[in-house]
């Protein structure tokens, strides 16, 4: 475990689920919802962007607005389409909501498909970025633009949840949604802010990391169910984390292949969700409330 | 959903022949509608392989309310035993139409006491990632399973010196899928299946009852892996052959939609379903093919939001309307309940 290398490619893997996995905890805290079509956002983004771009040779900057705002749209309609009529009928109720959730993912995944084609794409760069030599290893242009983006998202997130009157309204939704609106909060408002947020990241994440291996309409669902397992592993107890939970998936899958063969990964997160789910199921970082 | 789940029992005891009659006139239906040609039957086949997988679903899903993502491994589970018996042995091929099954159901029952203390996403989380590390191992453990490229050209099946046809295959399937799907009717409105669906409300209740909802749930997904494992070994068995992305993630999704979509008032609802998903995503015309899954998942999306009793529910709505009505210009006077 001392090749430079493994750990730059180990950082870039788990910055990218530590992203994801912050839109699940955003949209966990504002709507008590596991939203498994997060995948399908960042997959939107980054296939839109490509398609934009290769395909109809439009500029990179445009063909990026483009992947934002596809992708936060489809986050902001599925709040206001799909989970606000279900929570009105089923209340809190996990079963129907994360069916719905699911059935968003694969409507993504088949509609990317549809449109965007089902090959796969390479990313776009807004910025061209020279690697860094560092010793035996290179810091590509990729991997440095994702840690920079990490970084700032993470600290603008955790600015938002902690000092601002809407992240305080976030978190207060989350902790007790009835206790939240009997007091009266605006628990539609800050549900779709949640929605809103966790669509613009999700954005920013695809597009960055496609330029990692390309993506294609398949990317979604993988992501999804990586960004849920750093979600939980990080657990709920602050902003960082899920960057917490991302970097030691990110880790697992860029060294068990490594030393125990490819087909090995899908074993070892297999077990090691399995235990984790049992054991600690709150996560690293969980809060304690006193009662 | 609840209402329709709620709904059923006591009502609907006297249906069975009603119920038969309809199979049979489906059965005739789709015969007549193949005709001679090859492409409808092998649409039907898979319609029929599918629909197995959504009626194993169906059982633990819609009437236990726990769901498990491993579908795609169940039904791979059973069209490799039938590859891998035809091919690296010589038993006689209907054993692993019964092997199959039972290998899924020991494995559903295995991963079920693994994860029985998990529930909701973390239940749908572990069971999905076993579904992606099982086709990790089909592709991986190429010696048994003949990895990326699969298993292709194996020998026909053969019950009791008779070689079942194509044709035979294809009418034979239209049986076993209408008979399974009257059995888990049978089922559902059985003391068994209403403790299930109990137990999907409220599982303390069943609990205090006596009936221990872990053995209830447990035998619910073995025998509902089992049965989409016959669906699997059905795919083989009429193809021929199976490749590792043949029961991929795609058939998750298609296995926890068909029956929303066909309707979860009762499991001809997947049978439904599977048809539907099979007409939108390989036989729409031409213009609009390239896009047929999507179109059948913005069916999926329609049918959750606006229509959540599915296909058959509305039906069924429908000839209860026609019937009040009937009713009500008959005897208008005495029909007054409270």
């Amino acid at each position: 475990m001392t090749d430079l290398q493994l750990w730059i490619s180990a950082l870039e893997i788990g910055s990218f689920y530590g992203l994801i996995a912050l839109c699940y905890l955003i949209v966990y805290q504002g709507a008590l919802v596991f939203n498994f079509a997060i995948g399908g956002y960042a997959m939107m983004a980054g296939i839109a962007t490509s398609w934009l771009a290769t395909e109809q040779g439009a500029p990179v900057w445009l063909a990026m607005l483009f992947g934002v705002v596809l992708c936060v749209g489809s986050s902001v309609l599925t709040e206001m389409v799909v989970v606000r009529p279900m929570v009105r009928r089923s209340g809190h109720d996990e079963l129907p909501k994360l069916i719905a959730v699911t059935a968003v993912l694969f409507a993504l995944e088949q509609g990317a498909g549809a449109v965007f084609g089902r090959g796969s794409m390479p990313g776009q760069w807004l910025f061209d970025i020279e690697p860094i030599e560092m010793g035996e290893a290179v810091l590509d242009g990729a991997a440095l633009q994702m840690f920079v983006v990490t970084g700032v998202v993470f600290a603008l997130v955790a600015f938002w949840l902690n000092a601002t009157r809407a992240g305080r309204m976030l978190r207060a939704a989350g902790d007790n949604p009835v206790a939240a609106q009997v007091l009266g909060l605006p628990t539609d408002r800050i549900r779709l802010t949640a929605f809103f947020v966790a669509g613009v990241i999700a954005a920013i994440a695809g597009i960055v990391f496609a330029l990692k291996s390309g993506i294609t309409f398949r990317s979604a669902l993988p992501w999804s169910i990586k960004g849920f397992l750093a979600a939980v592993i990080g657990g709920t107890g602050g902003a960082w984390a899920p960057l917490v939970g991302g970097l030691l998936l990110g880790a697992i899958e860029v060294f068990v292949p490594f030393y125990l063969g490819g087909a090995s990964v899908d074993y070892v997160i297999l077990l090691l969700a399995a235990v984790f789910f049992v054991v600690r199921p709150q996560g690293f970082f969980a809060r304690r409330i006193r009662v | 959903m609840n209402a329709l789940v709620r709904r059923a029992p006591l009502r609907s005891r006297g249906s069975v022949l009603p119920q038969i009659l309809w199979a049979v006139a489906g059965m005739i239906a789709v015969v007549l509608w193949v005709g001679g040609s090859g492409y409808r039957q092998d649409l039907m086949v898979l319609s029929c392989s599918y629909a197995l997988v959504g009626l194993g679903m169906y059982i633990p899903f819609i009437m236990g309310g726990s769901l498990s993502a491993a579908y795609s491994a169940y039904a791979a589970i059973g069209a490799y035993t039938v590859c891998i018996v035809a091919v690296r042995t010589s038993w006689p091929l209907p054993m692993a139409w019964i092997l199959g099954p039972l290998v899924a159901c020991a494995v559903a029952v295995l991963l079920g006491m693994a994860t029985r203390r998990l529930s909701g996403n973390y239940l749908v989380a572990v069971t999905l990632l076993f579904g992606f590390a099982f086709q990790t191992w089909t592709i991986d453990a190429s010696g048994i399973t003949g990895g990326s490229s699969g298993m292709l050209g194996i020998r026909k099946l053969e019950i009791a010196g008779w070689q079942v046809s194509r044709q035979g295959l294809f009418v034979g399937s239209l049986v076993v899928v209408c008979s399974v799907a009257f059995l888990i009717e049978r089922l559902r409105l059985s003391p068994w299946g209403i403790a299930l669906r109990g137990k999907r409300e409220i599982p303390l209740a069943v609990e205090s009852t006596g009936i221990p909802v872990p053995a209830l749930e447990l035998v619910s997904l073995g025998f509902g892996a089992a049965v989409a494992a016959l669906g699997g070994a059905l795919f083989s068995g009429y193809n021929g052959g199976i490749h590792p992305e043949t029961f991929g993630l795609n058939i998750l999704f298609l296995a926890v939609f068909m029956p929303l979509v066909g309707g979860v008032g009762t499991p001809w609802g997947a049978v439904v379903g599977a048809v539907l998903a099979v007409q939108f995503s390989l036989n729409f015309p031409s213009s609009i093919a390239k896009s047929g899954s999507f179109a059948f998942a913005v069916a999926v999306m329609l049918v959750l939001l606006l229509a959540p009793k599915g296909v058959l529910g509305y039906l069924a709505l429908l000839r209860d309307r026609m019937r009040r009505r009937r009713s009500d210009g008959s005897a208008a006077a005495g029909g007054k309940q409270s």
